[in-house]
């Protein structure tokens, strides 16, 4: 376990940049909105008249209104860490078995009593478990942030921020269910994560093309000859893809057929799946069929990634 | 005690290139032993395979252990400097003995900062601020401080001044080299460790060409100086090569009585370098090279 621990270290060491400073630049980013939103406000109305009016025409509406605003913000605020989280992740583990291998570390790190499935499973964890939780450290920080700026707000417009939106509130269920729902999608994308990671573990040289290329290759020769077959062929491995995406367990948070917004999980646009965002719904994802296939796919790439790990040197 | 490495028709082949032929090893604890061999002639091929970074066929046992499967376990009793600077560049230098000394049971921090300390290196240091012959140091001061049974070293000293490259060899035989440890090394700078060898292995063409003790080296080769006119005799005791120096003739024998030879001229020890060199036959690189250091010094004479 120490080994274990020591090479999940050895990962935040290498990638301290992405896994650290970019949680705290989307901080800072946020903390930068708030400011410039504030500034704009003042800019054109140093009386904050406006916004002490929307703030009195928020605490005189219904409370399931401000209850459904407020927990649509507590989510969405949360879909920019999604998505810079899925690119660091991304990109973490294209490089993950291949920048010792460019830098020739690798013999360094072979030369140390610990076994490739160690290294690789130290690897995988980092980006299933570490990142996430990294991030989700830095969005909660960033959501008690601007809980603060808004009860600040709240208060200088002479309105209760407690009544207004704390009452109706609830910050711990939506931290949960976030972190939940960017574990359960960690495991949700274990076939793309072992891609990746035979990706890394074989390409010569450029990762990001060899990554991107073979999929896209297969997906328009299977369109292609859909086409030529006027159309016979039910899927094709974009379309797989994108029924993965629109069926994952990450919250997005987006509009209705009838016109409202909501927070969901996946993309609500057909019922394979409940999108119903609840911890149950991410479960049944889990235990899914779709997933048992997934997993048999991500056995298949990280095998293979292995066993190409077991034999890269330095040449 | 058994052997550390036990190699039995050993061969690695990469497409239709056979980098180690077959060959058969035999390595006790507590020797220095260094294999030498021109560029291509399977060294590095063979100790990838020794130390589990490559398939191969034939037995292989290092340690009693197979390589090939039980790499990681194996790296708990042995350790290894590759021919180039490999430490990661992104490291600090602290951040590398930290997971070092978290992932081997036998890395001693305390003796790697005392090897440290004799460098300009500091655990504040980042490697990549390093020159390449500081992480040579630096590597040396981790691999050093690591209590290891066997320690292969793969041009261990390339980029290190002369000064370093002293007090390493000096530092491995006497704080380093026991009779319970062996070391192999590989190197291109025979003349630097050929006094800390205690057995020698010439390989060519991935074929064990020499293989024996250096007592056994002095026993069997000697060099003999001799004048012009006793040099027909001399070809007449089949030696193994023959060069020419200020005007002598300077032969080498395998297996001859030194009685004999003492009536033809005067003795000498060969060094490996011309051991080498007769071994493997001129044309090498090293006969290019020893042609040009005699050049050398007969310039600067």
């Amino acid at each position: 376990m120490n080994r274990f621990l020591a090479l999940v270290r050895r990962e935040y060491q290498e990638n301290r940049i992405a896994f650290k400073v970019t949680p705290i630049a989307l901080f800072g980013l946020y903390m930068a909105g708030a400011a410039m939103a504030l500034f704009t406000f003042s800019y054109f109305d140093n009386e904050f008249s406006t916004m002490k009016e929307a703030v009195r025409f928020i605490a005189n509406s219904d409370e399931s209104i401000r209850s459904q605003a407020v927990w649509l913000g507590n989510l969405g605020g949360s879909t920019f860490f999604t998505f810079v989280l899925g690119i660091v992740v991304f990109f973490y583990l294209l490089g993950s078995l291949y920048d010792d291998r460019k830098d020739r570390s690798i013999l360094f790190w072979k030369s140390l009593p610990a076994s490739d499935t160690l290294t690789m499973a130290s690897k995988l964890a980092t980006a299933m478990f570490l990142v996430p939780t990294l991030f989700w450290v830095a969005y909660v920080i960033t959501h008690i942030a601007l809980y603060i700026i808004a009860a600040v707000t709240i208060l200088l417009a002479g309105e209760n921020p407690w009544t207004v939106f704390m009452s109706v509130a609830n910050p711990f269920k939506a931290w949960g269910l976030v972190l939940a729902s960017w574990y359960a999608n960690a495991v949700w994308a274990l076939p793309v994560y072992g891609w990746l990671m035979l990706v890394s573990a074989f390409s010569p040289r450029l990762p990001l093309l060899f990554a991107l290329i073979p999929p896209a290759v297969i997906s328009v020769l299977q369109i292609w000859i859909d086409f030529l077959r006027t159309f016979t062929l039910k899927t094709n491995l974009g379309g797989v893809l994108w029924q993965w995406w629109v069926d994952s367990p990450i919250i997005n948070c987006c509009g209705e057929e009838n016109g409202t917004v909501g927070a969901f999980l996946g993309i609500p646009i057909d019922d394979r799946f409940d999108h119903a965002l609840t911890i149950g719904n991410m479960l049944d994802r889990l235990f899914s069929l779709p997933m048992l296939a997934g997993l048999a796919v991500a056995g298949a790439f990280l095998g293979l990634a292995l066993w190409l790990r077991s034999r890269a040197t330095d040449n | 005690m058994s052997n550390v490495i036990e190699a039995r028709g050993l061969s690695k082949r990469y497409g239709k290139t056979l980098a180690v032929n077959n060959i058969d090893l035999s390595i006790p604890a507590g020797r220095i032993v260094g294999l030498i061999g021109p560029n291509g002639a399977g060294k590095t091929s063979a100790l990838k395979a020794i130390l589990g970074l490559a398939n191969f066929d034939g037995d292989l046992k290092v340690l009693g252990r197979d390589p090939s499967k039980e790499r990681a376990a194996l790296m708990e009793d042995v350790c290894f400097i590759a021919d180039v600077a490999v430490l990661p560049r992104w490291a600090y230098v602290h951040e590398l003995l930290d997971v070092t000394e978290r992932i081997h049971p036998r890395f001693s921090r305390e003796k790697c900062m005392r090897y440290l300390s004799t460098t300009k290196i500091t655990p504040k240091h980042r490697v990549k601020q390093l020159s390449k012959g500081m992480v040579v140091q630096l590597h040396l001061a981790i691999v050093m401080a690591i209590d290891a049974k066997l320690l292969v070293l793969d041009e261990p000293t390339l980029g290190l001044d002369i000064i370093y490259r002293k007090q390493f060899y000096t530092n491995l035989l006497n704080d380093y080299f026991d009779e319970h440890r062996s070391i192999l090394i590989t190197t291109h700078q025979v003349e630097e460790v050929e006094h800390i060898l205690s057995d020698l292995i010439f390989i060519q063409d991935g074929r064990i060409a020499l293989d024996c003790s250096m007592e056994e080296v002095h026993e069997r080769y000697t060099e003999v100086m001799v004048k012009p006119d006793q040099a027909d005799a001399a070809r007449a005791l089949k030696p193994l090569s023959e060069r020419h120096m200020m005007g002598r003739h300077i032969f080498l024998f395998d297996g001859v009585q030194r009685e004999t030879l003492a009536q033809l001229g005067e003795l000498h020890t060969p060094n490996v370098a011309d051991l080498f060199v007769a071994v493997m036959g001129a044309g090498d690189e090293y006969a290019a090279l020893r042609a040009q250091q005699a050049m050398a010094a007969g310039g600067a004479a």
